[in-house]
């Protein structure tokens, strides 16, 4: 860029004290810096040259780490229910993902509102057992189960037992099926505990 | 000493007392008891204040959700140096593959449908139902109309693969939940 500038510069220079008289010529080689400037005017015909920002697809706002809050739990009116969570738990992942997955598209075709659906975390269960003859424990497995929430809301009273009953004749065996109401408890069950903060507020109070 | 003028009365301690200011201040330092509790509340607020000022700094920051294990794959899998070989197949497999696809998926659809097909029928009958009763009392049409309050929440197991033997003795044993715990 310094070495355009320089030689436009140079080139502007040379031109002007060529055209003027050696006693105007000082004068202009001083304006020259800025005369020689990149602007273009909104006259000349190479106005908004080099713009191309506008022709680029637009893109998202950059999003800033979004905090943890709990949206607005819906009580419901006297013909629909409010925040319901469907809970599939079981000890085979594929399973219950494939069965939330299911029950997810579902509510999408018989256009339930679904308003989250998420995993719980994983439990894990060391199942031990007492040995015939002996009295240690032996380690018999370790068992891991999984938990996918389908949280839907705007469920009418009069749908609701349709819905079960076609959720129910689809439910693979070994996937234990809850259908409850949603509340903040559910909710502080997904985050993480703070021990200090608990600590803290314990001796306040 | 019920009237008492600090200036004519001398003290006892007023030959190392020369202003009346220092006088209140010199009293009370001399009373033990009294100090205790000055420096005691100050001392109190104090770390009232610094607790607060603990819990506000933690409170700032927002609460994490618990990371999901089933959604991070171990590291032992992301090792590319094992890779499987099949052997090529036959056409005929092939074509039976295929074949066997397609009747599959016709299979599901049918399924699909007649599952749609159901859920129409219930629901016009239930409307139906409905219209039936309006016409009979509105009042029962109404009670009927209203969200069951009983039926959440709503439990149900899973069908099993066989049902349970009889006369089992299960073995004697003990869960232990050895989940991870996080903490923030």
């Amino acid at each position: 860029m310094l070495c355009l500038m320089k030689g436009m510069l140079l080139k502007q220079v040379f031109a002007l004290s060529r055209a003027a008289t050696p006693r105007e010529s000082h004068l202009c080689a001083a304006g020259g810096a800025l005369v020689s400037c990149h602007r273009h005017y909104r006259s000349r015909p190479t106005h908004g040259i080099g713009r191309f920002k506008y022709l680029l697809p637009k893109e998202a706002p950059k999003k800033k780490k979004d905090k943890v809050q709990m949206k607005e739990i819906d009580v419901g009116t006297e013909h629909e229910y409010g925040d319901l969570n469907i809970q599939m738990t079981s000890y085979d992942m594929c399973l219950v993902e494939h069965f939330a997955q299911y029950v997810h598209r579902l509510c999408n075709q018989l256009s339930v509102r679904v308003k989250e659906s998420y995993a719980m975390p994983t439990k894990t269960n060391e199942v031990l057992f007492l040995e015939e003859r002996g009295s240690k424990m032996q380690l018999d497995a370790v068992l891991t189960t999984h938990q996918r929430v389908v949280q839907i809301s705007g469920l009418s009273s009069t749908f609701a037992p349709i819905l079960l009953e076609v959720i129910q004749s689809n439910q693979p065996e070994g996937v234990h099926l809850l259908v409850k109401e949603h509340t903040e408890a559910d909710f502080k069950s997904r985050l993480k505990s703070r021990p200090e903060l608990e600590e803290l507020l314990a001796q306040m109070s | 000493l019920s009237s008492w003028l600090p200036q004519m009365v001398p003290f006892r301690g007023s030959h190392w007392q020369s202003s009346l200011l220092g006088l209140r201040a010199s009293l009370l330092m001399r009373a033990q008891p009294k100090k205790k509790k000055k420096v005691d509340v100050k001392r109190e607020q104090a770390q009232k204040d610094r607790m607060k000022k603990k819990i506000k700094k933690l409170e700032k920051a927002a609460p994490e959700m618990i990371p999901i294990e089933d959604f991070i794959a171990p590291l032992k899998y992301s090792d590319n140096s094992r890779v499987r070989s099949l052997p090529p197949l036959s056409f005929e497999e092939t074509e039976r593959r295929v074949l066997l696809m397609k009747k599959w998926c016709l299979f599901k659809q049918k399924q699909d449908k007649a599952e749609k097909q159901a859920i129409q029928t219930l629901v016009a009958a239930q409307q139906e139902a409905l219209k039936e009763l309006r016409l009979e009392s509105e009042e029962l049409y109404q009670a009927a109309i209203r969200r069951d309050e009983g039926l959440f929440p709503y439990e149900r197991e899973g069908p099993s693969y066989s049902p349970p033997l009889p006369g089992y003795d299960p073995p004697e044993g003990k869960c232990v939940d050895i989940t991870k715990v996080y903490t923030q």
